[in-house]
């Protein structure tokens, strides 16, 4: 028989907090570990060069608007543009987030603490999606202040924000999709570098589908080709909400199926988040 | 020059000993599927041919596979620590070097030239698929010497490869043609152009310019991987 004796040391007896601040941790965590906070500069280079070139692009746009009052971009344009390099931030942060966590194996660690098992992936799910829509509102930001106080009066403002308030839940949109995609991805390989690797190559092998399909069907067909591949699922729906964009022809747009996109689009994330929830479910010691 | 069959070996079973190869498998399995498809409804051939020799095979799948590959030969044994157990060894770093480099240009011919070869058979004929996949491994070869001394350059090469896959060859050398002399989907695209003439394809560098931009960057790329290897530090997994 072994027996635990007391041997006297002090116990804990202040307040314990709960699992809200565990889960408050983990996130404020997981958005320094995004953008390299409190790491060496390495850690640094990639999420912020990406996040500075959308930067960069914003204020270009905003600037040339103010001076000349050309629209290089605008906020709905602003997110398909970018659409590439937000891919290259969620392969570079989702790794981070997640696969380093695998490959030291602290994982029985985190679970060792009052934490369920879909906290963990829920609270790095929302630092992702937080930080890739923050790379995006930022420069969106900068534009939309640049034409707001340019305008005169009231009435500009308010049409100024009636113009950004669906570019940015376009934004957003793409940020959930992006992200639950890269974290899904990520969660699965422990070596960061095959991480980014393989969420990147999940993007880039479904566009020539796209492409194949178009060319392959019936205008149905044709107008239901973009479910094929994340990108172009999300500016199906971009195109549902603000109309095709002008230029554009008949066939390569979406059609009636608007509301199809929008609800495939909520049921990849969905689809995404739940396979996230359950790959947590059971974890390796 | 010899080839270490030891090394070789070694490298070799790194690859293919890993859960990891399997990644390798859906990009090839992908675009045979795609042309298979295509093929089956009967798609005029002008139109997914492009799409899918271009925009897969030799953007995507060539250098996707020979990112991975290329990086895991050396990158995987630095990562771990074990590439001191060879360095230690009475061998020239020109040897290892030249080893690991056969090997990762030809798992990465072989897995990139095959489904191109099946993809240019079934758009045109067997002239066209020997056509592609002789360009594949050319091109296998060149960014096989790129990804290698990547490895030793950064830590993070698998990033910095995307980077110059993605917004180099990718974004650029659509928008800004002068890049096109410094991208290796270029180089690959004119020989698939010279050996095999088709409408399908259209190189935009000249097959002079290929060739030899082809030989400088395997041979500078290789000679610097070397030198790199000579003063290698052995680092612990930081940041």
């Amino acid at each position: 028989m072994s027996v635990i004796h007391d041997i006297g040391y002090r116990r804990y007896q202040g307040p314990r907090l709960g699992r809200v601040s565990v889960l408050a941790a983990l996130y404020v965590h997981g958005m320094r570990a995004a953008f390299g906070l409190g790491r060496t500069f390495k850690a640094k280079i990639f999420p912020w060069s990406v996040a500075g070139i959308m930067l960069v692009v914003g204020v270009v746009a905003a600037a040339v608007k103010f001076q000349t009052g050309l629209e290089l971009l605008t906020y709905e344009t602003f997110p398909d543009q970018m659409s590439m390099l937000l891919i290259l931030f969620c392969a570079v942060v989702a790794p981070e987030l997640v696969s380093r966590d695998l490959r030291s194996g602290v994982l029985p660690l985190y679970f060792s603490r009052p934490l369920s098992r879909a906290d963990y992936p829920l609270a790095k799910l929302a630092a992702m999606i937080t930080s890739a829509f923050a790379v995006m509102a930022v420069p969106m930001l900068i534009m939309f202040l640049t034409a707001a106080f340019s305008g005169d009066g009231m009435g500009a403002v308010w049409d100024e924000v009636k113009a950004f308030a669906p570019g940015l839940a376009y934004a957003l949109l793409f940020a959930l999709v992006y992200s639950s995609i890269a974290l899904l991805v990520s969660s699965f390989v422990s070596r960061r570098a095959v991480a980014a690797g393989a969420t990147v190559a999940v993007f880039l092998v479904t566009a020539p589908v796209v492409v194949v399909l178009t060319f392959a069907t019936t205008t149905t067909g044709q107008q239901l080709a973009q479910l094929a591949s994340p990108s172009t699922l999300v500016g199906g729906v971009g195109q549902w909400i603000f109309g095709r964009p002008e230029g554009m022809p008949e066939e390569l747009g979406i059609g009636s199926f608007g509301p199809l996109y929008g609800a495939v689009t909520l049921g990849l994330i969905a689809l995404c988040v739940s396979l996230l929830l359950a790959r947590y479910r059971k974890v390796a010691s | 020059m010899p080839i270490n069959t030891t090394i070789a070996w070694m490298t070799a079973r790194g690859l293919f000993g890993r859960r990891r190869f399997l990644l390798l498998l859906p990009l090839p399995v992908l675009l045979v599927a795609l042309a298979v498809f295509a093929r089956v409804t009967g798609i005029n051939s002008g139109d997914w041919a492009q799409p899918v020799v271009n925009g897969l095979g030799f953007a995507v799948l060539l250098p996707v596979i020979a990112l991975i590959v290329g990086t895991g030969v050396l990158g995987s044994e630095i990562d771990d620590g074990t590439i001191v157990h060879i360095l230690t060894k009475p061998l020239s770093r020109a040897e290892i070097v030249w080893a690991k480099f056969l090997v990762a240009s030809g798992v990465t011919a072989l897995t990139a030239a095959i489904p191109l070869y099946v993809v240019g058979v079934l758009v045109e004929s067997v002239r066209f698929g020997l056509g592609l996949a002789a360009a594949a491994a050319i091109g296998a070869v060149v960014y096989s010497a790129v990804f290698l001394l990547l490895s030793l350059l950064s830590r993070r090469p698998v990033l910095v490869g995307l980077l110059y896959v993605l917004i180099w060859e990718g974004l650029l050398g659509n928008l800004v043609s002068g890049t096109r002399v410094l991208s290796v989907e270029q180089y690959t695209l004119t020989y698939a152009d010279k050996i095999a003439p088709t409408e399908y394809l259209t190189g935009n560098v000249s097959l002079t310019v290929s060739i030899i931009m082809s030989v400088i960057i395997t041979v500078v790329c290789l000679g610097y991987a070397v030198l790199r290897l000579r003063s290698f530090t052995a680092a612990s997994e930081t940041s």
